[in-house]
């Protein structure tokens, strides 16, 4: 029942994440064909630009010269960053809401556990993650084509479409289980939104700076970065460990706090 | 088997007042009030019954049931109506039924619809554009569709119109007749009055007294307002006076007896007006159920 209502409740929110991003990903794309004719003058304005910045948007790495690259990015960006704010949004006021609207005192009230409220919200979440990704990734497709000749290699795409899904639920996890420790949505909103922004922060400030280059190991963004994807054709596992360790751990953690919270109302 | 058992429950948390060892039990099919001044841990007591708060100490226990370790398989036989009624503000009367009845075996939802049209209720309204009165309405029928055995109602006349209220009662009285037990708090003695075997009386988080229904009835409270023109004696003396307060023009006291022999003792006084109300449940416990717990205690 639980995870029903949330599917449906999230339906609304979704589709317009899905347009906002989905449509930015696809107008960026179909402005490739232009790019890849004038190559060469971009490649010299290129050089113009600080070498931090090249760094920090991995275009050093990258390079405009394919559509790949070109949408790792630009495109990848949005995808990742903003849908880790919908992730963490979403993940992050799912359960609270319930106390924050005082409607806590009517669904426990329902023969129902507290532990199968936890864990159907969260599969609710990781529902809507998952169908948030793929139709992103079947829209990202879509533009690859209208950006024409490129041939796309298949497991690098879908490497490339994996990767911010992993990203939206490790971002989510974190976000849910912090939420079962407090009472209040906004709150837990806040809180979510500053870890998705500060984890972007660090990870630019990471890839720019050599000295600071082991911050990359505290943020999320790193895991996933785009430049190591394309270049390897693969997802490093060390960061694909920490991703569903964190995952796993803060579920965990939601499930045994929410088990002993007093409702207070 | 007591349908709700309480046994030394006490709730200590952050700043908000608890309770502190409680004790009651609650026989099957009865209707059994719980009574005390705002804030006197009703609330408490009864979420603790539903374990939306973990007991600090002592136990209570549902149909034999451990109100912790059983929670969720008794929420089956439970109705519960909070004091304020909070619902997901994006459905409708009917969508919440639809929702609620899904927690439970059988369609219960047809059994809502009845309850709804009962209680004179649009069920193809949104839940957030209903009065205060229709939320609690909606709030009464969540907690009696799925017909369960104890019903724990916080506070459930709060915001009804009295013909609504009779309507509520006459369908509490029903239950009852089919087997229901029906545990209720207020902060008003009248109502719980009329409906009641029994009541628990609380305060400052502690159990003062249980009452039956019976004996309460004979012990009438009324509270008398005498007002003179002039000056008066002030020397008058009259029975089953509880406190009284004297000023040169007025005579106030709370009188517990029957109110005939009130009456009778009044026409021996030259008052020149006269108004007798009830008193509230305050005025009762200042005056009797708090002096007397203390004598209990052995103060």
């Amino acid at each position: 029942m639980v995870f029903k209502r949330e599917w449906k409740r999230a339906q609304k929110a979704l589709w317009i994440w899905v347009l906002a991003l989905g449509g930015m990903t696809f107008l960026i794309m179909s402005i490739y064909p232009q790019f890849a004719e004038n190559k060469e003058q971009l490649q010299e304005l290129m050089k113009l630009y600080p070498e931090a910045m090249l760094k920090a948007f991995n275009i050093d790495q990258l390079g405009f010269d394919s559509a790949l690259g070109f949408y790792a990015i630009e495109g990848y960006l949005f995808v990742t960053l903003f849908g880790s704010i919908y992730a963490a949004m979403l993940a992050g006021g799912i359960l609270v809401k319930e106390e924050s609207d005082r409607t806590v005192e009517f669904l426990l009230s329902k023969p129902i556990s507290r532990v199968q409220v936890v864990v159907q919200k969260a599969g609710a979440v990781a529902l809507v993650l998952v169908v948030f990704n793929t139709v992103l990734s079947v829209i990202n497709y879509l533009g690859f084509q209208v950006a024409g000749d490129d041939h796309i290699d298949m497991v690098t795409f879908i490497l490339i479409s994996l990767a911010p899904l992993l990203l939206h639920l490790t971002f989510a996890a974190l976000a849910f289980g912090l939420s079962a420790f407090f009472r209040k949505q906004r709150l837990v909103t806040s809180i979510s939104l500053a870890i998705v922004l500060f984890s972007y922060f660090v990870s630019i400030v990471a890839s720019i700076s050599d000295k600071l280059s082991k911050l990359k190991w505290i943020t999320p963004f790193e895991y996933v970065n785009s430049a190591y994807i394309i270049e390897q054709a693969s997802i490093k596992p060390v960061y694909l460990i920490i991703m569903i360790i964190i995952m796993v751990i803060s579920v965990t953690a939601a499930i045994v706090k929410y088990m002993k919270k007093d409702l207070v109302i | 088997m007591h349908a709700i058992e309480l046994n030394h429950l006490t709730k200590r948390y952050g700043n908000a007042r608890g309770i502190e060892d409680v004790t009651f039990q609650v026989a099957k099919g009865e209707i059994f009030g719980f009574i005390g001044p705002n804030g006197a841990g009703k609330s408490t007591t009864i979420r603790t019954l539903l374990n939306f708060l973990y007991p600090t100490s002592g136990t209570a226990k549902i149909l034999g049931k451990d109100v912790v370790t059983e929670a969720k398989n008794l929420r089956q036989h439970i109705g519960y109506l909070p004091s304020e009624v909070h619902y997901y503000d994006d459905m409708k009367v009917k969508e919440l039924f639809r929702f609620s009845a899904g927690f439970y075996p059988g369609d219960s939802s047809k059994h809502a619809l009845e309850l709804a049209e009962r209680l004179q209720l649009d069920t193809t309204r949104k839940i957030e554009d209903l009065s205060f009165g229709n939320k609690k309405k909606v709030g009464i029928i969540q907690a009696l569709m799925h017909e369960p055995q104890i019903l724990i109602l916080d506070e459930p006349t709060a915001g009804l119109d009295p013909l609504m209220q009779s309507i509520f009662f006459e369908l509490l009285k029903e239950l009852q007749q089919k087997g229901t037990t029906i545990f209720f708090s207020s902060h008003y003695l009248s109502e719980v009055q009329k409906l009641c075997n029994r009541v628990a009386i609380i305060k400052d988080g502690r159990m003062i007294k249980i009452e039956n229904m019976e004996d309460l009835h004979a012990k009438q409270f009324k509270k008398v307002h005498l007002h003179f023109h002039n000056k008066w004696d002030q020397k008058i003396r009259l029975e089953g006076v509880l406190q009284e307060n004297k000023t040169v023009n007025s005579y106030e006291f709370i009188y517990n007896g029957h109110t005939r022999n009130l009456l009778d003792q009044l026409v021996t006084i030259p008052f020149d007006d006269v108004t007798i109300e009830e008193p509230s449940l305050e005025e009762i416990f200042m005056h009797y159920y708090e002096k007397e717990a203390g004598e209990n205690d052995g103060l």
